[in-house]
């Protein structure tokens, strides 16, 4: 029972920092949404805060590291091109998915979009992240940024979502080794 | 503080936060319809080859110059409109429809189909 340093990195940048997103958004989203000031009391409002900043804060950081190591550490092994002569491509997923028509829609479509729209979440984790930070217990009383926080902290969710879903059919059609 | 003084915490550097998203996503919309539109000639590196041209990385290609490019923009917006909203109130209504048309263009921009119509190979 042992991971490549490929896997080990690919299951870092996938499973571990994906499972975390899921759970800092959940704990952000519902924060966010029940904060009411006519259903709250101050110190339901105080109560409530930390777990939205822990959710909002992790949820922006964890996406940051996804990029990050999606882009410069399992990136440039997908996209790694074969010595001339190379025949056997497993060890190149890029042109493995190309080199047949019926998989390279996986690279044309899904890791294209993938690759690109993922860097929106973190960006839009971060704003929703400050704004809690900005306002704390008086975001209650800002009744005007609860639906805007809860759309951009859900769109940071879809943004992951689609490359977290391509990324999970990408390798297992051609699986980074 | 006091809680009135609490009461009247202007909203200028939130929505520099949320402007600053919408400008950051569609600078990296419009860095990947850029490369689509101007692929490099048969031979040279990829302009947004940040990681060949700038040391930027090994093997990532023109992938880090488009993001590094939108990180950039989402940054340094966030940062100058922080601070020239600092201590005011803005039109939060407006600011969040630029942001929204932004972030819209963004994601469109970031879209396969719609970036490949640009492509000129």
């Amino acid at each position: 029972m042992s991971l490549t340093d490929r896997e080990f990195w690919a299951v870092v940048h996938g499973l571990i920092l994906g499972t975390l997103f899921l759970l800092a958004f959940s704990g952000g989203f519902v924060g966010i949404y029940s904060l009411r000031e006519r259903l709250l009391t101050s110190e339901g409002v105080a109560e409530r805060l930390p777990r939205m900043l822990v959710g909002g804060w992790a949820m922006a950081i964890v996406a940051w590291l996804t990029v990050l190591t999606g882009t410069w550490i399992v990136y440039p092994w997908y996209r790694a091109m074969p010595s001339e002569g190379t025949t056997d491509l497993t060890a190149f997923p890029r042109l493995l998915l190309l080199s047949e028509p019926a998989t390279s829609a996986w690279h044309t479509f899904g890791m294209e979009w993938k690759e690109h729209v993922a860097w929106i979440a973190p960006m839009l984790a971060t704003s929703v992240a400050f704004v809690i930070l900005y306002y704390g217990v008086q975001l209650a009383r800002r009744g005007e940024w609860r639906r805007p926080l809860l759309v951009y902290f859900t769109l940071a969710f879809v943004a992951a979502g689609i490359a977290g879903a391509f990324g999970a059919f990408i390798t297992k059609a051609a699986p980074i080794y | 503080m006091t809680t009135q003084e609490l009461d009247v915490k202007p909203n200028g550097p939130a929505a520099a936060a949320f402007l600053a998203a919408g400008i950051g996503a569609f600078v990296l919309g419009l860095t990947v319809t850029l490369h689509e539109a101007f692929p490099p000639v048969e031979g040279q590196t990829a302009f947004w080859d940040f990681a060949k041209n700038f040391g930027l990385g090994t093997g990532v290609g023109p992938l880090s110059g488009k993001v590094i490019s939108g990180t950039l923009a989402y940054i340094v917006s966030f940062v100058a409109l922080g601070l020239a909203w600092r201590g005011r109130e803005v039109n939060l209504r407006s600011v969040l429809i630029v942001s929204a048309v932004l972030l819209a263009l963004g994601f469109a921009l970031t879209f396969p189909p719609i970036f490949t119509v640009f492509a000129t190979e």
